[in-house]
């Protein structure tokens, strides 16, 4: 018979199994008595295949049961088993054939008891602070006007909710990997959620979860996530509602937040500035509209103002020529009409003293030499004298005189 | 230019003549006869000229006149453009 066979339905009563196969039948069964188990660490051995053999012995009455941690696991939870640890162990009991040994199959511990956590904790923050991984220089910023989130957060939690209530509309895609976020159970999927995002093309990673306890957030002090996280490709958010002691994660993050709402509002801020500053640049491009409009219209009443001075100065000088013209044509007329009367003047002047004119008339000149006689005393009886006339001289001679009184 | 001024100081000059010959004879209680004739004859020459040189002044003057118009006309055609 095949043991791939066998099924937890077989027969049992009727059938003969060999014992390999019985163990297997049995294994079949002891997987559902799947449990966490709290006990002290005792007999730690490691494997050189890097299992870890140990035993866990219960507190009251030192009852023992033998535990494996497959490497694999053991490296996950960071947790260093030491002989007297308080842990918890969820996993399954299992008989190894060959040894037909009973063992518990631990696939997550956790360490057990505030104090054992805090301890852990503490040492871990030291161990990684001191490797810088927390360092402020480290630290990206998230890109301004991010777009495409990657988000991990259970898909259960009211934290989802939060975020999604709060981010804005400013055309976010949004990419969500459903993880567990509650317990040490919660490293192996936001491992494998990081994993995931890191072949993504997004812009920026957030993580989120609604508050809890230290113990609930234990997974978000793993090392093996912090450092992920710390080494992430793009700058990562988180927002794990912790009140103190802030999980370790928080302080590998590029920006740790209190709330998912936060990281909402952290993820709106760029782009509700950049709306501010778009309404602002939308008022000050209106106002500067109106400004150039007003200018303009400043401008177009000084040239039309400009247009008709220039206009008036245009008229004003065409008639103050042609009044110049005016002046000059009418000054020289008159100045013509005065040379003209003065010419008239002197004609008349001259006709009237013309004496040949006189002599036309019939007038004659006497003249005794030289000298026009003008008294019967200016020549004697028998002297001769001469008569001009129009066309020319008479002499004569005295024969009488006879003045007139 | 220079023939202008000299014809306004013919002008001018021929103006002064005649005031001078005008008074002449306003003032002459005697008068030469012969005298009297050359100052006649002298009068009638320059009232010749003179004339003859306003009748000129006056053509320009209108010819002048005539040309101011004509541009300004010419103005008027341009603003209608």
């Amino acid at each position: 018979m095949e043991k791939n066979e066998i099924t937890e339905n077989n027969n049992t009563d009727e059938r003969i199994f060999s014992v390999s196969e019985y163990i297997t039948l049995l294994n079949i069964g002891l997987k559902k008595f799947k449990a966490k188990i709290i006990g002290e660490v005792s007999e730690r051995k490691i494997a050189s295949s890097g299992h870890v053999y140990f035993s866990l012995k219960d507190e009251q009455d030192g009852a023992i049961i033998n535990s494996i941690i497959w490497k694999s696991a053991y490296n996950m939870y960071g947790i260093k088993l030491e002989d007297g640890m308080k842990i918890i162990a969820k996993g399954y009991p299992e008989i190894y054939a060959p040894l037909g040994k009973f063992s518990f199959i631990a696939e997550v511990i956790e360490l057990a008891g505030e104090g054992e956590l805090k301890k852990q904790y503490e040492r871990l923050k030291k161990q990684l602070s001191g490797e810088g991984l927390f360092d402020e220089a480290r630290k990206r910023s998230i890109p301004k006007y991010a777009q495409r989130i990657g988000l991990i957060t259970s898909k259960q939690g009211a934290a989802l909710a939060d975020f999604l209530n709060n981010m804005g509309k400013f055309g976010f895609r949004i990419k969500m990997i459903d993880s567990r976020v509650e317990g040490q159970e919660a490293v192996v999927d936001l491992l494998r959620s990081l994993k995931s995002f890191k072949k993504e093309d997004i812009d920026v990673l957030a993580i989120i979860r609604g508050g809890g306890s230290f113990e609930s957030l234990m997974s978000f002090n793993n090392e093996k996530l912090v450092r992920e996280v710390a080494n992430f490709p793009v700058p990562v958010i988180v927002g794990l509602g912790h009140h103190k002691d802030e999980p370790l994660v928080t302080f590998a993050a590029d920006i740790s937040v209190s709330t998912p709402t936060a990281v909402a509002n952290y993820l709106n801020q760029s782009w509700e500035e950049a709306v501010l500053l778009l309404e602002r640049y939308e008022r000050n491009i209106l106002s500067r509209y109106e400004e150039i409009f007003e200018n303009y219209r400043v401008i177009e009443n000084k040239l039309k103002i400009s247009l008709e001075s220039f206009k008036t100065k245009l008229s004003s000088a065409k008639m103050s020529l042609e009044y110049c013209l005016e002046k000059s044509i009418t000054g020289f007329k008159s100045l013509l009409q005065e040379i003209s009367q003065k010419i008239q003047h002197a004609q008349e002047v001259v006709s009237s003293n013309d004496p040949a004119r006189q002599l036309e008339l019939g007038y004659s000149i006497a003249m005794a030499g030289k000298k026009i006689i003008r008294s019967t005393k200016d020549i004697k009886i028998g002297e001769g004298f001469s008569l001009k006339v129009s066309d020319g001289e008479i002499g004569s001679e005295v024969k009488k005189i006879h003045p007139v009184k | 230019m220079a023939k202008d001024k000299k014809d306004s100081g013919n002008l001018n000059k021929n103006l002064k003549q005649l005031a001078e010959i005008t008074e002449w004879f306003d003032k002459r209680e005697e008068i030469d006869v012969e005298e009297g004739l050359e100052k006649v004859k002298k009068a009638i020459s320059l009232i010749k000229e003179s004339k003859a040189r306003l009748k000129s002044i006056e053509n320009e003057f209108e010819e002048i006149k005539k040309n101011i118009d004509l541009k300004e006309d010419e103005n008027y055609e341009d603003k209608d453009f």
